[in-house]
């Protein structure tokens, strides 16, 4: 199964060549091998999706396609709500988060015939960009143990790595689903702002929260795009926008797309091997007809201060009670961030909303009359080692967490899609990453640029070192 | 440095950050004016309004 991706076992479930029963019972079979060491699961429902299984084999076999994810095993992080299972948003309470209607966007996965295996790991409250959690194990980063996978959709990105599940849901407030996909070398994509509702699903920022996927191959993306996406009226901030076929938009040639390299901020103090293999990905896009080019973008760290504001006032707000009640249940870094959340005057969050505006016009009109997409590292260094990152004050982890998404968050600030795709290792055997970032709801560009990348260098065949 | 010096360092921080960029805000900015930035600058081909769309469920 280590060969499988979601697109390749979707079709073998559709040819008749597998059993949604033989996919869900190799994914929970590995589930018991790997996942102790890796803790990318909070909770497993090993029942559950063999009941879905077969009865998905059942309607196979009469005939009942549910959908173009008919069989296929996902895994979802444990802040969406589904039905019958606990959300623990990465808090000591197993039941911290409860919607009145199950999350959009796993209700239409599922609808599309995906087999739910359980809520995957994440840090507490999805603040933090490194995948550990004191309470349910630090996630392990599955290309290399006692390393971080990233976060805050830690489980996610270390379960698809791993090929626990074929894919999965992660979210993405400053970063937390492409910068796990760079920590564990998989596809993560934060679609445009309202692109994907985020109707069930815990809030952290209601301004700067994505709902996105991850897999190991941007046409798996691709197909779990174009199964979420789309106006929801649970979500009053999703777009009217129909989904495009993302999918069926892979094959077109990139040549003559114009990709924009950022001459400042976001090359400047990167570790020198992830510099060196993101530059050689942009020159493989400009060897396959891209039309590439040096720009100058709008300062990042202004919209990166406007994010930061917006984000930790609306998450002070939404976990106050949290913080009130019972703040020795919170981690340390997670309790600062709440604390100072709860400091910032209205003026300044006001105001932040008010910026944040002007300066998504004001990049979108400047830098896309000159490019139709952006080429940037994703994660400034390969994933650092667990203990680096804990240790020491919450003052030296707050910083660290700061440095660590300091290239995601921009993006979340402009509300832009941005998938993360591998570009290689470092010689520690670390994997490398870069993103692509498109204009608003032109998540079509961004996974073609990623697509054609991905299938000329290979990285995507290369499976972690954990069989044997 | 305590965990309170480094609170009030943060907050005095994102104070001169919105004291730095907030000078020539249009009066007729609003924060919903983000979301009319993300519609209008999609790609002219990008699929319009879905069925179910509120818009063309009012016009309907």
């Amino acid at each position: 199964m280590t060969d499988w991706t979601l697109a390749s076992l979707a079709a073998d479930i559709r040819a008749g060549r597998l059993s949604p029963v033989e996919a869900t019972r190799a994914c929970l079979d590995r589930i018991a091998r790997l996942d102790g060491r890796l803790r990318a699961f909070i909770t497993l429902d090993a029942e559950g999706a063999l009941t879905t299984a077969r009865a998905l084999e059942a309607d196979a076999r009469a005939g009942r396609w549910r959908g173009p994810l008919h069989g296929v095993p996902l895994a979802f992080k444990d802040l969406c709500h589904i039905r019958g299972l606990p959300s623990s948003c990465g808090t000591k309470t197993p039941h911290y988060f409860f919607a009145e209607a199950e999350c959009t966007a796993v209700h239409r996965l599922v609808g599309a015939g995906a087999v739910t295996l359980g809520k995957l790991n994440m840090t507490e409250l999805a603040m933090g960009p490194f995948g550990d959690n004191a309470h349910h194990g630090d996630v392990q980063n599955p290309w290399r143990p006692g390393h971080c996978a990233g976060g805050s959709s830690s489980g996610s990105g270390a379960a698809v790595a791993a090929g626990l599940a074929m894919g999965a849901l992660g979210t993405d407030t400053g970063g937390s689903i492409r910068l796990p996909a760079g920590c564990c070398g998989i596809v993560g994509l934060k679609p445009t702002y309202g692109r994907v509702s985020r109707a069930g699903v815990m809030p952290l920022s209601w301004s700067m929260d994505h709902v996105g996927p991850m897999a190991l191959t941007v046409r798996d993306v691709a197909l779990l795009l174009g199964v979420i996406a789309g106006a929801d009226p649970e979500d009053a901030t999703s777009s009217p926008r129909a989904a495009a076929d993302y999918a069926a938009a892979l094959g077109h040639p990139i040549a003559g797309l114009r990709v924009g390299v950022p001459e400042n901020y976001y090359f400047h103090g990167l570790d020198p091997e992830m510099e060196a293999g993101v530059r050689r990905a942009v020159a493989v896009l400009e060897g396959l007809g891209a039309r590439v080019a040096e720009v100058r973008v709008p300062d990042p760290q202004g919209i990166t201060d406007v994010a930061n504001i917006i984000a930790r006032a609306e998450s002070a707000a939404i976990h106050s009670r949290l913080l009130r009640e019972r703040p020795q249940d919170l981690q340390p870094a997670v309790r600062a961030r709440l604390e100072l959340g709860v400091r910032i005057p209205a003026h300044d969050y006001l105001q932040a909303l008010r910026l944040r505006a002007r300066l998504a016009r004001e990049f979108i009109r400047e830098v896309f009359s000159e490019v139709d997409a952006l080429a940037a590292p994703v994660i400034p260094a390969p994933a650092p080692a667990l203990a680096d990152v804990k240790a020491g004050t919450t003052e030296d982890v707050t910083a660290r967490m700061k440095q660590f998404s300091r290239l995601t968050r921009p993006w979340n600030g402009l509300g832009l899609p941005a998938v993360s795709v591998p570009c290689g290792f470092s010689g520690a055997g670390l994997p490398l990453g870069f993103q692509i970032v498109g204009r608003p709801f032109d998540e079509v560009t961004v996974l073609r640029l990623g697509h054609a990348y991905e299938q000329a260098a290979g990285w995507h065949l290369r499976r972690p070192p954990l069989d044997h | 440095m305590t965990p309170t010096d480094a609170r009030e360092i943060d907050l005095a921080s994102m104070a001169a950050a919105i004291e730095r960029a907030e000078g020539d805000l249009a009066l007729a900015e609003e924060p919903a004016r983000f979301l009319a930035a993300l519609e209008a600058g999609a790609p002219a081909d990008a699929p319009g309004p879905g069925p179910g769309a509120p818009s063309e469920a009012a016009a309907s």
